[in-house]
């Protein structure tokens, strides 16, 4: 199966990502209607983009009350627009903080893989978005906790003894 | 081989998952349902107030798909009593159903408060698609509509009696509104954000009786001026649907006490959903948790265990979200621990309010409230239930948190948090397309 994998250490925060998400999700250039999000860290100094990680449980999926979130032939956990009422309760369910609410059509909207070419993807200049066969990973806690340590003393200081 | 024979009772959220994880699960076995109403959402409900779905959209299960599945129906009836010994459940109509294993999964119904007039016409609840139906009829830009509680019910109806009502007082005996959702500080974000937006609050107004008069409903405090309404809307609690049980030998505390399986004292006769006392993930208290997503996993649950599997539930988590005028507001898990390690960040400008639940560094609660635009342009909401759920060790990272509470992400990432999720499956495996 495809999935996106992250290399976090090759994104240089240029948002070209959110940018393409937006657009293929709502039609509209806004990144703060993207899906897909890069994460600052460590001061702005280093980023890293999150998604969905099309998890094994679907949070989303059996937490919808009327069945509006359904799995793609892509692989994607999808919301079928017309099915959803606005309830926001997979926005809660979701442990990964990847569902969201178009506040334009009040309906839920998540990643779908953009039906197996995701936007995200082609749109990286970097390669450090990779639409490939892989098993899903936690493609940014290494990468997370390691640009912690610079500013974030309590951390070093237990590294350390 | 015989077949057993499944009978659930119920079509809720609880009664409707087990039904389709059994069929899921590749089970043949008979299925029988008995309930007393049509196939539908309560959650659902709020929504075709506020016009944005038909009647038709609030269905969780059409009788077609009832039919696929071969599920012998008994709707429009209710259970009256049950014996355990004899393994048979009588119907209001006198019918007798053998089983070979019983979900019992009625759920709850909407309590009134006990005054002169609330029984009265023009006084409504809002709990079943009759209630719905009827205010959606009554409700109209020149009716002022009066809530009587401000709780979680009351709340996710909100939006739509504001969009359609002329004007809306909420009316509620505690001194402030939510009580049981969010604290004093989050309550109070959210009352600014009402009274800015027209809604009246009225809190600590302790309702003495609703009275016709000139047309109107007079509902008379202890204390204050009476309020005209043309409208009464009462969410004042629920109360689960037991009553029929008694003398049944199913032990009920304050719902029926069910082990890690959701099997009762009786080994086959299962509870699920809004009737469960069952565990709480977080604290391992034994409680009702009458919410929609526990519904599902108990009934998700009890159809894989009635399929022959052993599937344990680890519990549920509390989890809630309204949003009102454009604000959301959330909590998660233990958020009123009086005795656990408080966070609290807040940006008065933006109506951001956050509290973080620690023990032991561990987040074991929390409370969201935030407008839409800076709640669904980030992770933090669904985060946070990540952080509670996984129950990850946050180390030093809880002084971080203390200086940055608006700082979610680095912490749900360098704890691999994501990690520490992902093999997370409520029946042991991945889950099927619901459709």
């Amino acid at each position: 199966m495809k999935a996106l994998q992250f290399f976090p250490e090759k994104c240089t925060g240029c948002m070209r990502c959110e940018i393409s998400c937006s657009y293929a999700q709502s039609g509209v250039i806004q990144p703060n209607r993207s899906v897909i999000k890069v994460a600052p860290l460590e001061g702005h100094t280093s980023y890293a983009p999150y998604t969905c990680v099309q998890c094994d449980e679907g949070w989303c999926m059996t937490a919808c009350p009327v069945d509006a979130i359904v799995i793609s032939p892509a692989g994607a956990k999808i919301v079928m627009e017309d099915q959803c009422v606005g309830c926001k309760l997979c926005t809660i369910a979701c442990p990964y903080g990847t569902m969201f609410m178009d506040t334009t059509s009040k309906k839920a909207i998540k990643c779908d893989l953009c039906g197996g070419a995701p936007a995200c993807a082609e749109a990286c200049p970097t390669e450090a978005i990779v639409w490939h066969e892989t098993e899903q990973g936690d493609w940014l806690g290494d990468f997370a906790q390691s640009r912690a340590q610079y500013n974030f003393t309590g951390l070093v200081q237990s590294q350390t003894g | 081989m015989a077949t057993k024979k499944h009978l659930i009772v119920g079509a809720g959220t609880a009664g409707y998952n087990a039904i389709r994880t059994l069929r899921q699960s590749g089970s043949q076995d008979q299925i029988a349902l008995v309930s007393a109403e049509h196939p539908y959402s309560r959650m659902v409900l709020p929504y075709f107030l506020e016009q944005g779905i038909s009647e038709g959209h609030t269905a969780t299960v059409s009788l077609n798909q009832l039919e696929k599945w071969d599920v012998e129906l008994h709707l429009g009836r209710r259970a009256v009593s049950l014996d355990t010994q004899n393994n048979k459940l009588t119907l209001d109509n006198g019918d007798e159903l053998e089983y070979d294993d019983l979900l019992i999964a009625t759920g709850s119904s909407a309590v009134r408060l006990n005054l002169p007039g609330a029984d009265g016409e023009g006084v409504h609840g809002f709990w079943t698609l009759a209630d719905a139906r009827a205010v959606s009829r009554l409700v109209s830009p020149q009716s002022h509509v009066a809530m009587v509680g401000a709780g979680f019910i009351s709340f996710t109806i909100l939006n739509g009696v504001i969009q359609r009502a002329g004007q809306v007082t909420i009316v509620e005996v505690a001194g402030r509104i939510l009580p049981r959702m969010v604290d004093d500080a989050g309550a109070a974000v959210v009352s600014r954000w009402l009274e800015a937006r027209g809604v009246t609050l009225r809190t600590g107004a302790q309702l003495k009786s609703i009275e016709d008069s000139g047309g109107k409903k007079r509902l008379s405090f202890a204390d204050g001026a009476p309020l005209d309404a043309d409208l009464v809307i009462m969410a004042t609690g629920i109360s689960t649907n037991l009553s029929w049980l008694k003398g049944s030998g199913i032990t009920i505390n304050q719902g029926i006490v069910v082990d890690d399986h959701l099997r009762s004292n009786v080994a086959n006769v299962y509870a699920a959903g809004d009737i469960a006392e069952g565990k709480n993930r977080i604290t391992g208290a034994m409680e009702v948790h009458a919410i929609e997503p526990t519904a599902a996993e108990h009934g998700r649950v009890v159809g894989a265990n009635m399929a022959g599997r052993e599937v344990a539930y680890p519990g549920s988590l509390m989890l809630n979200i309204v949003g009102v005028a454009g604000l959301d507001i959330a909590s998660f898990g233990a958020w009123d621990d009086p005795d656990a390690t408080v966070i609290v960040g807040r940006r008065d400008a933006t109506n951001s309010y956050r509290k973080y639940l620690l023990r032991d560094n561990r987040m074991i609660g929390a409370i969201y409230v935030g407008e839409s635009n800076e709640t669904w342009s980030g992770n933090d909401l669904g985060m946070l239930k990540g952080l509670v759920q996984s129950g990850v060790n946050l180390d030093g990272w809880a002084d971080h948190l203390s200086r940055n509470p608006f700082d979610i992400k680095r912490p749900y990432l360098a704890n691999r948090v994501v990690s520490s999720l992902m093999p997370q499956t409520t029946l042991g495996q991945s889950s099927p397309s619901p459709r």
